[in-house]
């Protein structure tokens, strides 16, 4: 049960920066998402909190006490490994009480947690089982329960799914979440995934090339990306981004999209329209907001429609006026080669600096 | 964890993938000639040396070897062997060897190993110098430690800088020093390879494993004995089991020490057979010596490789 | 390019049945897709058609003509392996180029062909690289670019985009579907990702065991699944199944009497706010769609509703569903024909 706070925490390797001025401060039971792609500096930031890696500047905190002087050994942080690094070498038992031994706890002590520990995992009847061989899930349960015996501070998890079938993965992330509320602790889960981090986690800190670029709830993040990259990361597929140019219209102001036509007039939010728009913006707009319409104002060719299931995903557009569209399969569907005609809510519009990539007046 | 679905739970437990056992058929005859030539190269010179010691075969006889049987003594070399006390002196002598250097060896490629599994500045230089005494020519380490060891020589000196008068300690003429001086030249040679084996093995245990148990508060210590020597059951297995059997073969270095002396001081099996061989050619008994030793070797490596399939096995 | 006829395979591996009848027929120029769980005898089929593995019994068939007795370079089938297998200590090109070489190919006929591939590939500026200095998008367009340039009449690939992460996975999917449509090749393709399939094939069979359980265009299967199995396989958050006669949900329409299973699919549930039997147990927002974790008595349900609507953990609501969107399936698990 504890708060984490990073402030403007930077690591440099020589002459690279893995991560800059970072801050996030972490709520006592909260489950927070690093999300971002490889090298976004997620990993090295949970690596920090653990203590396998010091910062070169800044500090962390646990509730208010700064742990840089701690060694990891101590931090009481429990920490699941990409795989999991069970001690194949033990039994699923000596696994178990691996960190209680390490802490000197008594032996009928350490014998009633273990079993209380493997009862709630259902892990009793393979407790005197070698760790060797245990199917992936099992492995998972057993990463999070040697950890959760000893009763840390905070958990850290390390892209657990990343080495899981597709088909298996949402029951993996499903028993994840079941396991978190059952210990209820704060949990900081690392992955390159978006699905995960929007399905469990309370907020999710979006992060690219070593810089915090958003934190917020899933549906705050998904729905107001502050910057171009985290709205092209959210979503399945990402937010479509064109660039087009500020044009006046009798109704106020829209955005021209050269050969995909004109938006609709912009409902732009007060702030927007004090702060002034740039000349030339990015807009984007989500993949389930193109809504087919014969007197749409914007058009693209279809080069390509992939139906999933119950949705369909059809590409639009080529060389450098690229989206996609995301429709219902009961309504009609436009074959390889037509244009689709479409309008898009000016409410779900969102506009972008094309040289920042930061969002124009926040929620428009 | 309501709800949990264990049903694909087995999912992992793969059933192994049994070639068909018509491709098992067809690879046994496309190997057979191969395995016909290892196995005449491996078993010929076992039976051939059983013919010969049941016989009194010596090269003076005048006899080739093929018609040792003329000579047949039946067992009578192996009951000479077992109340032969030379031989056992020899036997004992290089077991002295093996219990204490094969432990020091050991121990101090493990000291190195747990040193040079980290980094530290000047690692490769300190690396490479540590491997020299591995690539010396025995016979020139053995020259090496000759001089090193004379009473007048640079270990005397040594000790002298730390006594009140001169050392002048005979070792390689007292019987009682002989063995500790070849004793300790085969430690310089040979703890590099137990060092080397070791380091490799170090190497391999994972590592997020023992970060695994840093977190969970192990020490420095218990890390060591629950993670990391466990781990390298099989290569300290093997390593042992090399150096073990290495033993059995001292030869170059302590002959060109000590020529097994003072007396018969030094002398080991190995420089036992020599003996026997060169010196007084009865070759029969030789052959027995030689058996005797063969099923000392393959007990130990039977030992070390029922040990190591166990290891295999809990990973 | 060519078509590719399994007829009556049948497979053993002593006493593991690995393929158990299998007859597929894969056309000319079609994306097929091998789908199942692991160990469902997909690879084994891959390795039938290569040739690397002789069935017990039945016969393969390329362009018409029986395989039997023809060795894996003689039936020019191409393969792309999960792992990709690039060779680490050449550059992309000469990777490409390999197979070509290898066939003693004339020079100019080698660089033509390769020129014209990694065109279509859009990728002659990493040509140059190793495949260490690769993406996983790239090192995945070099292994492609390798098979294309043979000209084979098939390719197969052993769930060649598995490494990549989900992102990468989305965009290399449908670039590899343009590459079989634009270069006109017949591919087989094992998966074991329900949307990837879906996404990729123009037919797909899905195994169960060793055999096939079903054949079919995606939606069709997706559609109209013939069993509860593949019903389960299709589909993310998978179709709810429940007893048919229970009280959770109003078919609507006449159940049949051999029904023992009723299954609706997540997006066809429509979910009221009128205070009903059933209770919201879980949501999880995705932005486009919000899943609802529904419990209704003993049952319990998925349902999968566009946009980002309001609900409350244990707010209670009511279910509806359009009869015609209900499967019906028997005691072993069988599609009933709607009465």
């Amino acid at each position: 049960m504890t708060q984490i706070a990073l402030s403007n925490l930077g690591k440099k390797f020589g002459s690279f920066t893995a991560l800059a001025q970072m801050n996030l401060t972490i709520g006592d039971g909260e489950f927070v998402a690093l999300l971002g792609p490889s090298g976004c500096g997620k990993s090295t930031t949970m690596n920090m909190i653990a203590g396998m890696v010091d910062p070169t500047e800044g500090d962390i905190r646990f509730d208010d006490r700064s742990i840089l002087d701690v060694p990891m050994s101590r931090r009481g942080v429990g920490f699941v490994f990409q795989n999991y690094a069970i001690f194949t070498h033990m039994s699923v038992r000596e696994n178990l009480a691996y960190g209680l031994r390490a802490q000197g706890v008594s032996a009928s002590e350490r014998n009633r947690r273990v079993n209380a520990m493997a009862d709630l995992l259902q892990l009793t009847p393979m407790l005197d089982r070698r760790a060797a061989g245990l199917s992936v899930n099992i492995l998972q349960r057993l990463a999070i329960g040697r950890s959760a015996v000893v009763e840390p501070a905070i958990f850290l998890l390390d892209e657990p799914l990343s080495n899981v079938d597709a088909a298996f993965r949402s029951v993996m992330r499903s028993e994840l979440k079941a396991l978190q509320r059952q210990f209820s602790q704060t949990l900081v889960y690392v992955t390159h995934d978006q699905l995960e981090a929007m399905t469990m986690a309370d907020r999710i800190a979006v992060m690219d090339h070593g810089k915090l670029l958003q934190v917020g709830t899933p549906l705050e993040i998904y729905n107001n990306p502050q910057d171009v990259f985290v709205a092209r990361f959210i979503g399945s597929p990402g937010m479509n981004i064109l660039e087009g140019t500020i044009a006046s219209s009798d109704e106020g102001k829209l955005v021209d999209l050269a050969s995909a036509g004109r938006s609709a007039p912009l409902a732009l939010s007060d702030r927007a329209a004090s702060q002034g728009l740039p000349e030339k913006v990015l807009f984007g707009f989500r993949p389930e907001q193109v809504n087919p319409d014969p007197n749409g104002t914007m058009a693209l060719p279809v080069n390509f429609v992939e139906r999933i299931g119950a949705r369909t995903i059809l590409h639009l557009g080529g060389d450098g006026l690229e989206a996609k569209a995301v429709l219902d399969n009961q309504i009609a569907m436009p074959s390889i080669g037509d244009i689709l005609r479409f309008s898009i809510d000016p409410k779900m519009v969102r506009l972008f600096d094309p040289v920042s990539g930061i969002a124009i007046g926040g929620d428009i | 964890m309501n709800g949990v679905s264990v049903k694909e739970a087995d999912i992992a437990v793969l059933p192994q993938d049994n070639a068909g056992s018509e491709e098992k058929r067809l690879g046994f005859w496309l190997t057979l000639p191969a395995q016909c030539l290892v196995l005449f190269i491996a078993v010929f010179p076992i039976l051939m040396q059983l013919y010969i010691s049941m016989t009194d075969w010596s090269p003076l006889d005048g006899i080739p070897w093929y018609r040792a049987y003329e000579l047949w003594i039946g067992f009578i070399n192996y009951t000479d062997l077992a109340s032969d006390s030379r031989f056992w002196a020899a036997m004992w002598r290089t077991f002295l060897v093996m219990i204490v250097c094969v432990p020091i060896q050991f121990l101090l490629g493990l000291g190195l190993a747990v040193l040079f599994v980290d980094e530290f500045p000047g690692k490769r230089w300190f690396y490479s110098t540590l491997l020299i005494p591995m690539m010396v020519v025995p016979a020139v380490a053995g020259y090496m430690f000759f001089l090193l060891f004379q009473s007048g020589g640079p270990v005397n000196d040594l000790l002298s800088l730390f006594s009140a008068s001169p050392v002048k300690i005979a070792w390689l003429s007292d019987p009682s020093l002989a063995l500790v001086a070849v004793m300790a030249a085969d430690i310089w040679q040979w703890t590099p390879l137990m060092f080397l084996i070791l380091l490799a093995g170090m190497i391999s245990v994972p590592q997020d494993q023992q970060m695994a148990a840093v977190l969970l508060g192990a020490s420095w210590g218990r890390r060591f004995f629950t993670i990391v020597l466990p781990r390298m059951k099989t290569i300290i297995i093997i390593a042992l089991a090399i150096r073990t059997i290495e033993i059995f073969k001292i030869f170059d270095t302590l002959y060109i020490m000590t020529g097994g002396g003072p007396g018969v001081a030094t002398e080991t099996i190995s420089v036992y057979i020599y003996k026997v061989t060169q010196q007084d050619l009865i070759w029969g008994y030789v052959a027995a010596i030689a058996l005797a030793i063969l099923i000392v070797l393959s007990v130990i490596s039977a030992i070390a490789i029922s040990r190591m399939s166990k290891g295999a096995n809990a990973r | 390019m060519a078509s590719i006829r399994l007829e009556n395979i049948c497979k053993h591996y002593g006493d593991v049945v690995a393929l158990d009848d299998v007859s597929i027929e894969v056309e000319d120029n079609a994306f097929f897709c091998l789908f199942g769980p692991p160990l469902s005898g997909k690879s084994t089929i891959l390795k039938i058609i290569l040739g690397l593995e002789t069935p017990d019994s039945g016969s393969v068939f390329i362009d018409d003509r029986p395989m039997n007795g023809v060795s894996p370079a003689q039936r020019n089938v191409a393969m792309v392996f999960q792992n990709l297998a690039l060779f680490p200590h050449m550059t992309a090109l000469q990777n490409v180029r390999f197979p070509l070489v290898e066939r003693k190919i004339a020079e100019d006929v080698i660089a033509a062909r390769v020129d014209e591939v990694t065109k279509k590939l859009h990728m002659q500026h990493i040509l140059h690289k190793p495949p260490s200095q690769l993406s996983g998008g790239e090192r995945q367009r070099v292994a492609i670019a390798r098979a294309l340039v043979r000209d084979p009449v098939a390719y197969l690939m052993d769930d060649p985009i598995s490494a990549l992460d989900a992102r990468l996975r989305e965009e290399t999917r449908v670039e590899l579907r343009r590459i079989q449509r634009e270069m006109n090749q017949t591919v087989i393709y094992v998966t074991h990702d329900q949307e990837e399939a879906m996404s990729v094939s123009d037919q797909m069979a899905i195994f169960e065991h060793g055999r096939v359980r079903q054949v079919g265009a995606p939606h069709d299967l997706y559609d109209a699944p013939a069993s509860t199995y593949v019903a389960e396989m299709l589909g993310a958050p998978a179709i709810n199944l429940m007893a048919a006669g229970g009280t959770a949900l109003n078919a609507g329409r006449p159940v049949p009497q051999q029904a023992v299973q009723l299954g609706v699919r997540p997006e066809h549930l429509r979910v009221l706010k009128d205070g009903g039997n059933t209770q919201v147990s879980a949501i999880e927002p995705m932005g486009a769609t919000t899943i609802l974790t529904l419990k209704a008595g003993a049952e319990t349900m998925k349902a999968a509703l566009h946009g980002q609507p309001e609900f409350q953990v244990g707010e209670s609501v009511s279910l509806s569903v359009d009869p015609a969107q209900i499967h019906f399936f028997d005691k072993n698990g069988d599609t009933l024909v709607a009465v």
